[in-house]
Order: C-alpha cells, then sequence, then structure tokens
C-alpha cells in the first residue's frame, strides 16, 4: 500500500474568496457566450460583457461565444481557397492554390480560413482592403515579385435535389468571392479591387426628350 | 432524516442544499487521474494544434508575412495582446515558436507541470492572438483545456514530475480540491460549448429541414470522408444523421450534470465527438471536445479509502 501526502482541504476564507472567484467566472462565462454570439447581442449584455468581463477574459482566449455551427447552408459557408498569379513574370501563366492539393489538416484549414477572412471582411468598411494588401504583400518576398493577381474562391456544393434531378453534379462549383491586383509601386503597395462583370452598370445613354 | 443548523428533525432548507451541492462540486477533494489524462491528450491535441503553424510560421507572422501585426488593430479587441507581435525578425519568430513547443511538450509529458501548465497556457493563447484569422474551433476549445487543467493538479499522476517524486522515496499525492475545481470547469465548459453549438445550428434552416449533413459532406476540400453517395441514396439517413449530430449535442449539454447518466454519457461522447468531428470537417474540434469530456469522468479514487 502506498503512502500518501494529507488530502488538501481549503479554509473557510479561502473557500468564500473560491467561491466568489468563481461565480464572477460563471457569469463571465455566460455574458461572453452571450456577448460573441453571432446573431449578435442586446446592449446590455454588450455594456456589461465589454466593460467588465472582456478586459480580462480577452487575453486567455477565452472571450468566445463557442457558436460552432458547423454549416447553415450559406454561401461563406462553403470552402474557401486563394489562387494567386504572377502578373511581372510572362512565363508564370497558372495560378498558384493555397491550400494546395497536397495541403491536409489543420494546416489547410488555417489556408481556408485565411482565404474566407480576406473575402468576408471586405464588407466591414473597418477592415476593408487591409488583408487583401497584407495578404498580396505577403507573397512578394517568398516569390520574388512586386505584382501579383489575387483571388478568392468559395466552393458553393450542389443542392442534393438538382443532383438527383441531374441539373448539377455532386462536386458543386466555384465562384470567385474576391478578387484584387497587389503591386509594389515606388515601395508602396498598391491594391486595385476588382469588380465583378455582373455588379459594374451598364452605360446606357439616356434618351433624348 | 439529516440534521442541519436549524436543529434535529428538519427537512433541510433549500439554500442548504444548494450550498452543500456547490461545496461538494467545486472542494470535494478529487483524485489525479482523469484531469492527468486530460493534461496528456489535451497536450497532444495542443502541440498538433502548434505543429500545424510550423510550415507556413515565416509567411504568415515574418518580418514581411500575411499578417503584420499592424494590421491585427483591426481585428483584435484592444485587451488583445501577442508576445509574437515583437517578433521583428524571421529568428525571433522561430526561436519564439520552438520555445512554446518545448514548453507544451514539457506540458505534455508532465515535467515541472505547476510551471509548464501556466507558461503552455500563455504561449498556445500568444499564438492564436497573433493570427487571429487563422483560429478554428478546436484552438477555443484547446485554449479552454490548458487553462483547466493549469488550474489543478495534473501532474500528479501520469508525469515525469510522479516518476521523479517516487524515485526520490516522496509519498503519493492525496486526492485534491483545486484538481476537482480543475475536472469542475471541465465539465461546466463540456456541458456549455455543446449547448452552444446545438443553439447556433438551430438558428440554421437545413438543422431543421434534415439537410445539414448533406451540405457538410458535400464540402469537397474539408470533408474528411465523403458520404455524398450515401445520402444520395437515402435521404432518411441524411435526417438522421443531421438530427443525431444535435440531439447527441443537446443530451450531452443537459446529461453531463445528472450523476445517474453521466456514466454512460461520458464514455459514448468521448467516441462521438471525433464521429461528429469527422463528418463536420472539423476532426481536431470533435478530438478537443473529446477530450474536454474525458474531464467529466467520476473521480473514484478518495484518500485513504
Amino acid at each position: 500500500m502506498s503512502q500518501h501526502t494529507p488530502p488538501t482541504s481549503p479554509s473557510e476564507t479561502v473557500r468564500a474568496g473560491i467561491t466568489v472567484a468563481l461565480g464572477v467566472y460563471l457569469v463571465g462565462l455566460a455574458l461572453c457566450v452571450a456577448g460573441n454570439s453571432a446573431s449578435g447581442s442586446s446592449a446590455l449584455v454588450r455594456t456589461i460583457h465589454g466593460r467588465l468581463f472582456a478586459p480580462w477574459m480577452t487575453l486567455p482566449w477565452l472571450d468566445l461565444g463557442y457558436d460552432t455551427r458547423l454549416t447553415h447552408a450559406g454561401v461563406d459557408d462553403g470552402d474557401h481557397r486563394f489562387e494567386f498569379q504572377r502578373l511581372d513574370d510572362p512565363g508564370a501563366t497558372g495560378w498558384i492554390v493555397l491550400p494546395g492539393p497536397t495541403m491536409h489538416g489543420e494546416r489547410a484549414a488555417r489556408w481556408r480560413r485565411l482565404a474566407r477572412a480576406t473575402a468576408v471582411n471586405e464588407a466591414d468598411p473597418d477592415r476593408e482592403a487591409l488583408l487583401p494588401a497584407a495578404v498580396g504583400a505577403g507573397t512578394f518576398g517568398p516569390w520574388r515579385t512586386g505584382d501579383v493577381s489575387l483571388r478568392v474562391m468559395r466552393h458553393l456544393p450542389s443542392d442534393r435535389g438538382d443532383v438527383l434531378a441531374g441539373r448539377s453534379d455532386v462536386a458543386g462549383s466555384r465562384d470567385r468571392a474576391y478578387a484584387a491586383r497587389v503591386r509594389l509601386v515606388d515601395g508602396e503597395i498598391q491594391l486595385i479591387a476588382s469588380t465583378p462583370r455582373d455588379e459594374l452598370a451598364p452605360l446606357v445613354p439616356e434618351p433624348k426628350p | 432524516m439529516k440534521e442541519t443548523c436549524d436543529g434535529p428533525g428538519r427537512t433541510p432548507a433549500a439554500a442548504d442544499v444548494i450550498g452543500a451541492t456547490w461545496m461538494r462540486f467545486w472542494f470535494a477533494p478529487a483524485g489525479p487521474w482523469p484531469l492527468a489524462l486530460v493534461r496528456v491528450l489535451g497536450g497532444l491535441l495542443a502541440l498538433a494544434l502548434w505543429v500545424s503553424y510550423a510550415w507556413d510560421l515565416e509567411v504568415w507572422f515574418g518580418p514581411r508575412g500575411m499578417i503584420p501585426p499592424a494590421l491585427l488593430g483591426a481585428w483584435r479587441s484592444p485587451f488583445a495582446l501577442s508576445l509574437f507581435d515583437h517578433a521583428g525578425t524571421s529568428t525571433a519568430v522561430r526561436v519564439g515558436y520552438l520555445a512554446g513547443g518545448l514548453v507544451l511538450a514539457a506540458f505534455t509529458i508532465g515535467f515541472a507541470t505547476p510551471v509548464t501548465a501556466v507558461l503552455g497556457g500563455l504561449a498556445f493563447t500568444t499564438l492564436l492572438h497573433r493570427g487571429p484569422m487563422l483560429v478554428g474551433p478546436a484552438d477555443d476549445v484547446a485554449a479552454v483545456i490548458l487553462w483547466c487543467t493549469a488550474i489543478g493538479r495534473s501532474g500528479d499522476a501520469l508525469s515525469v514530475d510522479r516518476l521523479i517524486a517516487d524515485r526520490l522515496g516522496r509519498p503519493a499525492p492525496c486526492p485534491a480540491f483545486r484538481t476537482r475545481i480543475a475536472l469542475g470547469l471541465l465539465r461546466v465548459h463540456a456541458s456549455v460549448i455543446a449547448a452552444a453549438a446545438a443553439l447556433a445550428q438551430l438558428k440554421g434552416d437545413v438543422w431543421w429541414n434534415g439537410t445539414a449533413a448533406w451540405w457538410l459532406a458535400s464540402r469537397a476540400d474539408s470533408r474528411l470522408v465523403d458520404l455524398t453517395g450515401a445520402f444520395l441514396r437515402s435521404e432518411y439517413l441524411m435526417n438522421l444523421v443531421t438530427h443525431a449530430i444535435v440531439l447527441f449535442e443537446v443530451v450531452v449539454a443537459a446529461g453531463l450534470w445528472f450523476s445517474a447518466v453521466r456514466g454512460v454519457i461520458v464514455p459514448v461522447a468521448v467516441v462521438v465527438w471525433p464521429v461528429v468531428g469527422a463528418i463536420a470537417g472539423e476532426p481536431f474540434w470533435g478530438l478537443a471536445m473529446a477530450v474536454l469530456t474525458l474531464g467529466c469522468l467520476p473521480t473514484a479514487v478518495e484518500c485513504g479509502e
């Protein structure tokens, strides 16, 4: 029979202190879940969470909603990927795909998340163009270039009914979620976002009265 | 009939019952084995997630990387901070990364556990803060596991620390209340995260009309198993898988609080979470949830019993 050290039992004061700390943490956890929901949160929850709990729960990566929805079948729920093309090298005609076909597991998943963040955050005025410019510029060093075309392609899965009816393939399709040209001009990074053709208004001459 | 402070023969007041339950849940000393198991498996998981950065460390976080620190102001909370923000050279990034990996490895094998547990948590979260747009649900759960194990005495078993103590003839450690607090927090998070996932899913129509499993299976890039053929053949199977995922999450979230069923739910969940992760194309999330649920194992080992 092995010897044991005596069981450790906290004093009343320590237990009271820990109880208060646990209570505060559990309230913080509940408010973080409520305050970080993708559905948004009320002004009350946002204020209490933001002022009292976010300051100390952010650093240990605990200020989270944990709302892992897996999929809602929206266009942004599909797999995203980067495609790059060097524009200052006439010989480089192909597109470099990231994550590439040989990339698997969590590494590939991180590239997909970065690609998705690049496309999705373009709708956010505070983040617009920041990530595409940085990602594009990030290719300059490794590929010894100063001019790249960047696009984010997203996978659009086919509807099961369409596949059964023969209207579409089970593999689905890809569409362009974002595209831009990123280049280095006089030491400064320049981003020229590309607008999809169907978003451009046609130039129609005004009818004469 | 139990005696209470109100005197013999009185039924315990609700406040007394709640108080006693609270004290038992958080402060009854717990044996080291479940938490030590969570430490080993959680450490391995955190290491795997850590290693997934290795190939692209320079491309993402290097001095001319795709995610420069200046960009992060628009992505991070003002309270966020990463030690990697101050790594201005490739060498500094690599040294920091290697040091963090070594700390996590030491934590996993249980070497200097009280120190490496805290440092491992710091290292892991500082890497997550360096590139928040790269972080996935498995990272979120791994951070919880690391912090919870840092609170308890996770190095009291299955560890190098224990081996050294045995060599030195030190007595085996007794169950500790700190370990109970860590296990309690693991259970709270296992339940909350399962509930939050179920709630998030149920906001989408596809989880009600039974087609979510199809949309998960048809993500050709991220899926681990191709179930589209089976779902094309059987709509009921697709519906069953969809509803089973949500039902499983709800059962785990609620069932972990009932001791009568917890002994069944925990082993089942440890097997089913990785399956859900594989179907969803988030295998590490499934594994992380399985490790988190392992912390809910009953602790039967009591000192002196």
